[in-house]
């Protein structure tokens, strides 16, 4: 019996399919962490983890496998990542870019889903055209607090699943010029938003379903747009309207001539190898730190 | 280098079936896919953009070969390569099950064809491909000097995605 033997229902080769997959999650935070810890339980084998940041003391009430030790040595949060996957599959493929993903884009190519946790749209927006230029599905989790004065606040959330080809998050009313504009507005004063962990677990749960759906589908024909609601106060998950709307929808917004790059040439192009990343060795101060840690109280 | 054929599972299906159809004197029908390319590290991805069918009336009766086209559905093949900056693949069905391979007609025809596109398109890479009806097997052709390496992985994107190791 292997340790996968209870999802055996998605399908006779679906631990080669998932251990074959190559995922790339952009955003280890709040959203990301949930998602990357749930990959590695159901037998990923590939992992693109991106985020610039190091854990701060602000992101343990949501960062999965973030621990106080880990912000007293400022651990990047893909560093957090690798340990959490090491911890179910020790022979992953893991590629941890801490950095923004737009430096990352060679081995985010290679990828067979791409997990989105990015805040802000225009972010969203990139990261939807570099996954379709590249005919890579792309999914996307958010979520907000709003602000409701005497009625005190709404959570609330989304989980888009973008296939090249078929609607986008513009043709569902998601991204629109508008939003952009307000939010180019805000640019550097947003300050901290509101993030708490039990929301982004239910839209990181809600991807890894989808994610899971578009490797090994586990009943006929799931639908290839999906645009769910989330609404934190009610405690439902619920399909947009335009989900149904849009069911045979052609993406005007990115037409199937925009795939690949552009400017490619092959007389100009020069193939390498990924470059191996370097050990990174512990520092004492951390192994001291682990040591300490380790020790029962 | 390796490369990486990536084709829409909607798209390849709609392929298969335009394939499918019967030709009043030849015994089988071709197309052409344009696809847009792009590297990731030592990765040529070779990814497909939309297919053109050959018209009726650009086959020849040829009775010694599947299908014979003119040389006008070349050159119009040829035109799209250089208007849309694309890499273009002649595709054909053998039909069955599983991995296909050319045949020694098709060896022979792509050799001759296929640099045709490089001389109108010489930033791209072009090709042939052959289709089963669960699979594809292929060749790219990077310049007019160089050897022709075989496309050694295909995704059909859909749902599921289906990914096979060609070569």
């Amino acid at each position: 019996m292997s340790r996968l033997d209870r999802q055996s229902f998605l399908g006779p080769n679906s631990d080669a399919i998932l251990a074959d997959a190559t995922i790339g999650f952009v955003g280890a935070g709040g959203g990301g962490s949930h998602a990357i810890q749930q990959s590695a339980h159901m037998g990923i084998g590939g992992y693109v983890n991106v985020d610039p940041d190091v854990i701060e003391d602000t992101n343990t009430n949501r960062l999965v496998g973030g621990t106080l030790a880990d912000v007293v040595v400022s651990l990047p949060k893909v560093k957090i990542a690798e340990r959490l996957i090491r911890g179910l599959q020790p022979h992953a493929r893991i590629i941890s870019v801490q950095d923004d993903w737009r430096a990352a884009v060679d081995d985010l190519k290679l990828c067979d889903v791409i997990v989105g946790a990015v805040d802000g749209f225009r972010e969203r927006e990139e990261l939807e055209r570099f996954s379709r230029r590249h005919l890579i599905p792309y999914i996307d989790i958010g979520m907000d607090v709003h602000d409701l004065g005497k009625n005190g606040f709404l959570v609330s959330g989304q989980v888009i699943l973008s296939m090249p080809a078929g609607p986008c998050m513009r043709c569902c009313g998601f991204i629109t010029d508008e939003r952009l504009a307000q939010e180019a507005k805000r640019y550097g004063a947003a300050g901290s938003r509101p993030q708490v962990v039990w929301s982004n677990g239910v839209l990181a749960s809600t991807a890894i379903g989808l994610m899971t759906q578009v490797l090994t589908p586990w009943y006929p024909d799931p639908p290839s747009f999906v645009f769910l609601d989330y609404d934190g106060n009610k405690g439902t998950v619920t399909p947009n309207p335009r989900m149904e709307l849009l069911k045979n929808h052609v993406c005007p917004h990115h037409p199937a001539d925009e795939t690949g790059n552009p400017l490619f040439d092959i007389r100009k192009q020069r193939f390498a190898a990924r470059p191996k990343a370097k050990a990174e060795p512990m520092s004492w101060w951390r192994r001291a730190w682990n040591w300490l840690s380790a020790r029962p109280a | 280098m390796n490369i990486r054929f990536k084709i829409m599972s909607a798209l390849v299906t709609a392929i298969r079936r335009d394939l499918q159809r019967p030709h009043l004197v030849a015994h089988e029908r071709v197309g052409f896919i344009s696809a847009g390319l792009a590297s990731a590290h030592d990765n040529l991805l070779i990814l497909a953009r939309a297919y053109r069918p050959v018209p009726d009336h650009q086959y020849l009766r040829d009775s010694s070969v599947g299908a014979m086209i003119s040389a006008e559905a070349i050159r119009a093949a040829r035109q799209w390569a250089m208007d849309d900056r694309a890499a273009i693949f002649h595709v054909h069905s053998h039909g069955g099950r599983g991995i296909p391979r050319f045949s020694g007609i098709d060896v022979r025809e792509n050799a001759k064809f296929v640099p045709n596109f490089i001389s109108v398109a010489p930033h791209a890479v072009h090709g042939a491909i052959v289709l089963s009806e669960t699979a594809a097997y292929g060749q790219v052709w990077l310049d007019g000097t160089s050897a022709q390496p075989f496309i050694a992985t295909f995704s059909e994107v859909g749902i599921p995605i289906r990914t096979w190791r060609a070569a």
